[in-house]
């Protein structure tokens, strides 16, 4: 079967922008919680990481699926940023929206965009990144030995650019999925007159809690490093 | 008696498609709160007429919120800014002595300007001519009760067919996408026991037909259900999609529909 995802009508690309906006969101909260097992100290951490690593084929297979989604997301996102942008012609001298378009909505495109480069980013900050050599040590820790991806993640959160970095980078993830969440059940046809509304408000929550959550990680480290320290 | 009250019109004014547009600044003085905004305009014409100059253009008909003919945009609102009101129902009460008000045709790449505020919609027609009718000999008009429809499916048709196709929820989509329109269309038919022998045959078409016109797509910013005279809901929007996307499956699973076609966009 060939398949060409540009002959697809711009309603079939929504479709699919939706299929794998939510592969993404799932992906979203899995690695969430997986990054909650760093308040569970180095051996939880670094056993979560071995387990993960564990499922070799499963693994690869997994992120390779993501490639894929993240790949024809964006490559359609910004085909219909395009086709969307050329669509009105000569600009409105004054334009006024009546409230319903938010700021997420409007920036969409930005903040997804911006997402991608922090995830860029963050790949070449953790996950090809040695987990033996000297960034993984915790001076006066563990007999200054390597403390693995748990070091890693430790030493990368003292420095304070990266905090900043890595705190905008998840709001704005936070604000994508604010809109995207509600947008894809429109999109996949999910529309209720009594649950929509509701709908739209969990999707807000979840932008934030998914904010939220991501920075606890970098301010958990920072601030447990300047009181107690790793306390092992 | 009536209030009046004097206002300051930055109007589009274009001699043809072709022409270059620019805004001109005309005073309208002592217009009766009780007019209609097409009233208005009729009087500040007659005044230009009188000077010797050239009115200008709006298309209009029925003049009571039915036809789907007027339309411009006032200070960036497609039909203005009051809620569920065409510009023809829309009076001179809702501003205030002094405003400036600047008036622009719906500005789309698929709404070629005529003249003035007037733009061509026949993109619209040529979505309809795609696919937005049943396919049946025309004759008798059947009982009201031959055919059982449920209160629930029977409501939710009317509201959308309520839909005049007067272009505002282009005019106002952050991507010029005409999905409302489609929608309440597409809803209307697909929802009653006539439109459903056609109904998977006619999402597509009608959504291949409205891409090669050159529409944006929707992004779910809803400015258009603001936009509305008619109050259409974006929930149409979410049977399009719905419909659209069991008629993609049906497609791929048995084949279907292989011949569909595409109307030459604009004339
Ligand atoms: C990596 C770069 C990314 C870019 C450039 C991007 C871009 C976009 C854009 C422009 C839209 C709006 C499409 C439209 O309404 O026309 C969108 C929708 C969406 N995005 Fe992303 N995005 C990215 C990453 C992500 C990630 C990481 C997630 C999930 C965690 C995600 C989840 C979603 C969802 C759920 C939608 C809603 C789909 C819909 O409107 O039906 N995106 N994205
Ligand atoms: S003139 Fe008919 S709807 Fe306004």
């Amino acid at each position: 079967m060939r398949v060409n995802i540009f002959k697809y009508s711009s309603v079939g690309k929504k479709q699919i922008v939706a299929i794998t906006g939510l592969m993404l969101v799932g992906f979203i909260l899995v690695h969430l919680g997986g990054n909650f097992m760093l308040f569970g100290g180095p051996e939880k951490f670094n056993g979560y990481a071995e387990d993960l690593h564990r499922l070799g084929p499963i693994l690869w297979a997994a992120r390779a699926i993501l490639l894929v989604a993240v790949s024809v997301h964006i490559t359609l996102t910004f085909s219909l940023y395009l086709e969307n942008r050329n669509a009105r012609g000569t600009p409105y001298a004054v334009y006024a929206d009546f409230g319903n378009t938010t700021f997420a909505k409007r920036t969409m495109i930005l903040t997804g965009g911006l997402i991608f480069f922090f995830v860029v980013t963050h790949l070449s900050d953790f996950t090809f990144a040695s987990k033996t050599g000297p960034r993984t040590v915790i001076p006066g820790v563990n007999g200054d030995a390597s403390l693995g991806l748990f070091g890693l993640v430790w030493m990368s959160f003292l420095r304070p650019w990266r905090v900043v970095l890595y705190i905008g980078a998840v709001c704005m993830l936070g604000m994508h999925l604010s809109h995207g969440i509600q947008s894809f059940l429109q999109t996949l046809g999910i529309n209720h007159s009594q649950w929509t509304p509701y709908i739209e408000r969990v999707s807000n929550l979840i932008g934030v809690l998914v904010a939220l959550g991501y920075s606890m990680i970098p301010l958990y480290v920072v601030i447990r490093h300047l009181t107690v320290g790793v306390g092992v | 008696m009536a209030k009046t009250i004097s206002l300051t019109l930055k109007v589009w004014r274009q001699k043809g498609p072709n022409e270059p547009g620019r805004f001109e600044t005309y005073e309208a003085r002592n217009i009766s709160t009780d007019a209609s905004f097409l009233e208005m305009l009729d009087i500040v014409n007659k005044e230009l007429t009188l000077q010797g100059k050239e009115p200008i253009a709006f298309d209009h008909d029925c003049r009571e919120g039915i036809c789907g003919s007027c339309g411009a945009v006032v200070n960036g609102h497609a039909h203005g800014h009051e809620r569920e009101t065409t510009l023809c129902q829309l009076h001179m009460r809702k501003f205030r002595d002094g405003d400036v008000l600047v008036i622009e045709p719906w500005r789309s790449r698929v709404f070629p300007v005529i003249k003035d505020l007037i733009v061509d919609r026949s993109a619209l027609d040529r979505i309809i001519a795609s696919g937005g009718y049943i396919s049946v000999r025309t004759g008798q008009a059947p009982d009201a009760h031959a055919l059982p429809v449920s209160k629930e499916h029977a409501d939710a048709a009317f509201e959308a067919a309520q839909c005049i196709g007067c272009g505002a929820c282009v005019a106002a989509c952050p991507n010029g996408s005409a999905m409302l329109f489609v929608a309440a269309k597409v809803s209307h038919l697909s929802l009653l026991p006539q439109g459903r022998p056609e109904r998977w045959r006619r999402v597509q078409k009608m959504v291949r037909q409205m891409d090669a016109e050159g529409f944006g797509a929707c992004s779910n910013h809803y400015e258009c259900e603001a936009a509305c005279p008619k109050g259409i809901r974006v929930a149409n929007i979410a049977r399009l999609n719905r419909e659209h996307l069991l008629a993609a499956f049906r497609a791929r699973l048995f084949g279907e529909y292989p011949d569909i076609k595409v109307l030459p966009p604009s004339v």
